[in-house]
């Protein structure tokens, strides 16, 4: 046994050599230093040794002999650090996971800075490569460099600030606790046996010899009920054991006899004719389902092609013949092109993680969740409980981004596994299994043909998309085409490609950003042909008049009016700058309840609904405040548990609008209690009426359900109007199925992005972004600030660096690391300018409608508009990595 | 999924191995592609600088990354080797991770790193990487292995013509101590048990100035995709000295003679350097998936010689 100290304390390290640094700090209960990538790429395990910043998830135990440990509970332990301060008012944070090993590593480059420079500002270089250890994927880059800057500049020396995130102290003093920090007494760490083939009927399964392993508290099989596996990673069983070795043990323990199916790897191998089929016509409603809503009309199938699904096509023969003669006739105004887009990883920084514990018949569930309420009626349904004998609960969540919306494995193991083992038990993937098994958002061809008419107007658009599903059906990529920029005929053909690959996920705005890629580079090209700013064509093709307002924004920017033409660009390094347009349609979810009580003298208001960082939290809080002239900490907010009023799941980006309306009529209906509830009126001239009334009131709560909208001005109509009647029997079918309103109105998102391409090395840097949002009024505005940033950056991984690599023939994910699945990292951040127009929203309650997914759309087209301006070249498929970009460098200069 | 997850034999026998920083050790032992005993061996060895009459450095295996990449005088003396140091994993991996930890390093090699895939690195048969999915393989194919080596200071030593001592052998050179490529199933020569304890330098050269640089997508933090180590000796305006080591091309660092030997006694200018990136990739051998490596190659050789040449 060896000694050393943890923030002050004494602390005995294992003997164990293999134990690690990060294994004996967490299970000792400090749970602020996270694990997320394992392999110290990620930073979001940092301490402090001796002062010095190290991952403590590669760091032997041992190695801590003798010196000084320090972690985020550590720091600021009498008081905030500047840093925590000025992360917490600089919104330095969105889900909150990864934020304890910035600030760690932050104070300790803040102290040494100060020690040499004393209030010197560091540069954005400076900071960003003291950083450099650590990744953010909900990408609060921005708020960090302010953060980093004005702490060591000595600005938050003083008083503790007011954050414009509720939660932020507990986010920043590593108090927050998440799925994954969840921990009962007896509790078992639960292990899932996954299948190492890519198809497979499994004939024979043996669990007896892991429940003979000492330790071992129960096994359970999770094969489906036709014994088939179909991808790399697919389960098999699952065991709760102890600790995570005796469980890992144990699996090893579990025998099972794959009979080899013939496998299929990827979209172009899968569409052959003579493809190894992966669902027979039997098992087709095995496959899972990448879209956020349901499933539309039955689609026909042929081999592993799903499809075609074109119910948004308009016209589809008359566009169809348009092209041919246009390509027959060689009409130099037809732009072809076929795109490809690739597979993107959620890669949130917390795990799919659940925690689920039996007390009698009730049954509590942490996880790590988008959806609380859903979970749990799912659960409910699913082992035929009573909604009041299940209990989900998403304190804070880390990161989703579309990858946590359903009823996932790890909830479903951690149930059985408690269940069967009569103790609670935590079941949290590892990073593998997040990079590989957790859902994704499928790699797509688009082949697009775009057709304007000889006075300019859009006369016909074709785009087919072929997606690389997985096992998994519903993508709609093309279709989407179909509700911004109005044409004479479109042909608008979606297909899933299924194979061996695990199955894709909903993910931000499902099939906005592949859809935008295509089609916004096809729009510049023809602005590029007609000699036509494209800002300007855009203004004529697209009549929304919220993305109107916003062409007039870009097009009044230096960065646009001042723009080089690529040919006048000689050397090594170009510049370029190009523009996109994006949109997603504003979803609000009906039955959506708030109640707003006065306890104690204090409001609080309760909706079951959950914080993934989005920061839903200070909406609820802000709308609140606002209505009683109360500070947004006066208020308590109480939310992510599932048995508070019923609230809407984080997607469709349909929180604000669910939760905001219904706590303006909470708001009204709990003065109108307060009025007749009070004694006493407020002392005449008052400065804070609201506030005494509030104080002397006997505890009372009101409720209210989310009411339908106002008309809204004519002319606005919601986004699913523009595909006729099949866009309105879509729009039914989600209300029906989904509880989910498409309401009138478009969040829309145009961005122009500058980027300077090293054509020597083939990298591409994103110098300057401007993002133009139009989501209605601001309910939480720094934090909408913060979601604005981080889909950008979002949408710089997509375009620039993120891609999922498999080995075809075995279809192993080989890109299962963060150090292999490269996310951007702070220095990837570009300058940022974001403007709201905050119009367009007035007949929703509140004026607000949601950010996320609209926000991230438009990205990587504008990105590659922004490369074909500085190269003069096309840029078809992302990423754009240096070897695709030397190679069409190269493919330049042959032609 | 670690190994056990996917249910994957052992895929080698267990030998012992050393831990000295244990970055890359405890990625491999998470993953369960390392399986033997652990000799801990960070408090035992040699973690000084120290340097000789002639300015001479000969620095011990313990010695972390970080203490190379911000002394100053292995920055006077060696930009080379400091600007590498620099240019590695992350701040806080090269707080702990020692200079002969980062040669004796294993493979970043995709299907090396899974437990559950057998290569020649792990005692198998054949190279999956090569039939499969090579994207960051060698573009100069020297052997049955197709993944690049990893270890960044092992060119930019190379560069230097460092030699490294053992606890069995002193004297070795770069190409001793990793070999040719030619052997698949280890990363380095050392015989089993036997262990790195300095590194020795030679006095730099008069007026001699070096630089790094590595190719990759985003701005840090990333392994290269290729990476150049280059040390020059300019006189009169004219190429004196040209020492060029690549990395992430071959399965060991790379020495590209045939770009010095282009650039010797040329003047120092970016024709000239342009002629050498271009000799650069005789004798290369890329993969279906690696040509592009080569671009990026010339692209490095031509940075880095121009800043040089400054």
């Amino acid at each position: 046994m060896t000694a050393t100290t943890i923030n002050g304390r004494p602390l005995v390290l294992p003997d164990d050599p293999d134990a690690l640094l990060i294994d004996v700090i967490r299970d000792g209960g400090l749970t602020g230093t996270k694990l997320v990538c394992g392999s110290g790429v990620c930073g979001a395990c940092t301490v402090l040794l001796d002062g010095v910043p190290v991952v403590s998830c590669l760091l032997p135990a041992q190695a801590a002999a003798g010196k000084a440990l320090t972690t985020i509970e550590g720091i600021g332990s009498t008081g905030l650090h500047p840093v925590q301060k000025a992360f917490m008012a600089h919104d330095a944070l969105q889900c909150g996971f990864c934020t304890p090993g910035f600030v760690v590593e932050a104070t300790a480059f803040h102290d040494s800075w100060r020690a040499t420079k004393g209030t010197a500002t560091p540069s954005r270089e400076e900071i960003a490569a003291a950083l450099s250890g650590h990744l953010c994927r909900c990408g609060a880059y921005e708020g960090i460099f302010r953060a980093v800057a004005e702490a060591c500049s000595g600005r938050f020396d003083g008083n503790d600030p007011v954050a414009p995130r509720l939660e932020a102290r507990d986010k920043v003093t590593g108090l927050a606790r998440y799925t994954v920090d969840i921990h009962h007494d007896g509790q078992l760490e639960g292990v899932i046996l996954r299948v190492h083939v890519a198809h497979a009927r499994i004939t024979s399964l043996d669990l007896a010899p892991a429940r003979t392993i000492p330790g071992v508290a129960a096994v359970v099989p999770l094969l489906d009920d036709d014994n088939m596996v179909r991808f790399v990673g697919a389960p098999i069983a699952a065991v709760a054991a102890r600790d995570r070795r005796t469980a890992l043990q144990a699996i090893a323990a579990i025998s099972f006899k794959p009979e080899p199916f013939p496998a299929v790897i990827g979209l172009d191998a899968a569409r052959r004719d003579d493809a190894p089929i992966v669902f027979d016509k039997k098992d087709r409603k095995r496959a899972g389902n990448v879209s956020e809503g349901a499933g539309g009309a039955p689609v026909s199938w042929k081999g592993n092609v799903r499809g075609p699904s074109a119910p948004f096509s308009q016209k589809a023969k008359q566009a169809k013949s348009w092209l041919d003669e246009a390509r027959a006739q060689r009409n130099p105004l037809l732009v072809e092109e076929t795109f490809r887009v690739s597979t993107q990883q959620h890669a949130s920084l917390e795990p799919h993680a659940a925690v689920a514990r039996f007390d009698g018949d009730q049954l509590t569930v942490h996880i790590s969740t988008q959806a609380i309420h859903e979970s749990m009626e799912k659960i409910a349904k699913r082992y035929g409980l009573p909604h009041d004998k299940v209990r989900v609960i998403a304190d804070h969540v880390g990161g989703g981004f579309g990858s946590k919306g359903s009823l996932g494995l790890e909830t479903i193991a951690a149930i059985e596994l408690a269940r069967a083992a009569k103790a609670p038990v935590r079941v949290a993937f590892d990073r593998e299994e997040e990079l590989s098994v957790a859902g994704y958002r499928p790699a797509a061809e688009l082949k697009l043909s775009l057709l304007p008419s000889t006075e300019g107007r859009l006369k016909a658009l074709s785009l087919t998309a072929h997606a690389d599903t997985g096992a998994a059906v519903n993508s709609l990529i093309a279709g989407l085409a179909r509700l911004i920029y109005p044409a004479d005929a479109k042909e608008l053909v979606d297909y899933d490609v299924l194979s061996n690959l695990p199955p894709g996920a909903p993910f931000r705005g499902p099939g906005g950003p592949p859809m935008s890629f295509a089609l916004e580079q096809a729009v510049d090209e023809a602005a590029l042909r007609m000699k036509i700013d494209p800002i300007r064509l855009r203004k004529l093709w697209d009549p929304d008049p919220n993305r109107q307002r916003l062409y007039d924004w870009a097009a009044g920017l230096d960065v646009w009016k001042n723009r080089k033409p690529a040919a006048a660009q000689e050397g090594r390094y170009r510049r370029g700058v190009g523009v996109a347009t994006g949109y997603w349609l504003y979803l609000w979810q009906t039955g959506s309840s708030v109640e707003l009580a006065v306890k104690g003298g204090r409001i609080v208001a309760s909706c079951a609904v959950q914080d993934i960082g989005t920061g839903t939290r200070s909406v609820i809080a802000n709308t609140v405040a606002k209505a009683f002239d109360l500070e947004p900490q006066d208020v308590e907010v109480r939310i992510g548990r599932s048995n508070l009023p019923r609230g809407p799941g984080s997607g469709g980006s349909r929180v604000t609008a669910s939760v905001v309306p219904p706590t303006l009529l909470a708001i009204d209906k709990l003065k109108a209690e307060i009025k007749r509830t009070a004694s006493r009126t407020p002392a005449p001239g008052s400065n804070a009426p609201w506030r005494e009334m509030i104080a002397a009131s006997p505890d009372i709560a009101v409720s209210a359900r989310r009411q339908e909208d106002g008309t809204p001005p004519p002319g606005i109509r919601p986004a699913l109007h523009e595909a006729g009647i099949m866009g309105r029997v879509f729009g039914w079918v989600l209300r029906l199925m989904n509880h989910m309103v498409v309401g009138a109105g478009v969040p829309s998102s145009v961005q122009v992005m500058e980027v300077e391409v090293d054509t020597w090395l083939g990298h591409v840097r994103v110098l300057n972004a401007y993002t133009g949002l139009s989501i209605g009024k601001l309910a939480a505005p720094m934090l909408a600030r913060s979601q604005a940033a981080g889909a950008v950056i979002q949408g710089i991984g997509y375009a620039l660096y993120e891609a999922r690599e498999t080995d075809p023939l075995s279809g192993h994910i080989l890109s299962g690391s963060m150090e292999d699945y490269r996310i951007p990292g702070i220095a990837d951040m570009p300058k940022l300018e974001v403007h709201f127009d905050e119009a367009g929203f007035e007949h929703v309650p509140g004026g607000s409608v949601g950010i996320g997914e609209v926000a991230t759309v438009p990205t990587s087209p504008a990105i590659a508009n922004a490369i074909r301006d500085a190269l003069g070249v096309r840029l078809t498929e992302i990423p754009f990595r240096p070897d695709r970009l030397v190679a069409a460098l190269k493919g330049r200069d042959a032609a | 999924m670690s190994v056990a997850v996917m249910t994957a034999r052992p895929t080698a026998r267990p030998t012992p191995e050393f831990r000295a920083g244990g970055t890359d050790f405890s990625e491999r032992r998470r993953s369960g592609v390392s399986q033997g005993l652990v000799v801990d061996i960070s408090a035992s060895g040699d973690k000084a600088i120290t340097w000789d009459a002639n300015g001479a450095a000969r620095i011990g295996a313990l010695t972390t990354i970080a203490t190379i990449a911000t002394d100053a005088r292995i920055a006077a003396a060696y930009p080379g080797i400091a600007a590498s140091a620099q240019g590695l994993a992350t701040p806080q991996v090269r707080q702990v991770a020692t200079l002969g930890g980062n040669l004796a390093q294993r493979s970043r090699c995709w299907y090396f790193r899974r437990a559950d895939i057998d290569c020649l690195k792990k005692g198998g048969t054949t190279c999956p990487a090569r039939s499969g999915n090579h994207l960051y393989g060698v573009a100069f194919d020297l052997g049955p292995c197709v993944a690049p080596h990893p270890s960044t200071m092992a060119a930019a030593l190379l560069a230097f013509d460092a030699t490294i001592a053992t606890d069995r052998r002193s004297g070795l050179s770069i190409a001793d101590l990793l070999g040719d490529g030619s052997v698949a199933h280890a990363d380095h020569t050392l015989a089993a048990g036997e262990m790195i304890r300095s590194i020795a330098l030679p006095a730099p050269l008069e007026g001699e100035r070096a630089s790094y640089k590595r190719a990759i997508s985003r701005t840090y933090a990333e392994w290269p995709l290729v990476e150049l180590c280059a040390r020059v000796v300019i006189t009169g305006g004219k190429f004196q000295l040209v020492r060029l080591a690549a990395g992430g091309v071959a399965p060991v660092p790379l020495r590209l003679t045939a770009a010095e030997v282009a650039l010797h006694g040329q003047i120092a200018d970016a024709a000239s350097i342009a002629a050498a990136a271009k000799a650069a990739t005789s004798g290369a051998k890329s993969l279906p998936m690696t040509a592009y490596k080569l671009d990026l190659l010339q692209g490095l050789i031509r940075d880095v010689l121009e800043r040089l040449s400054d």
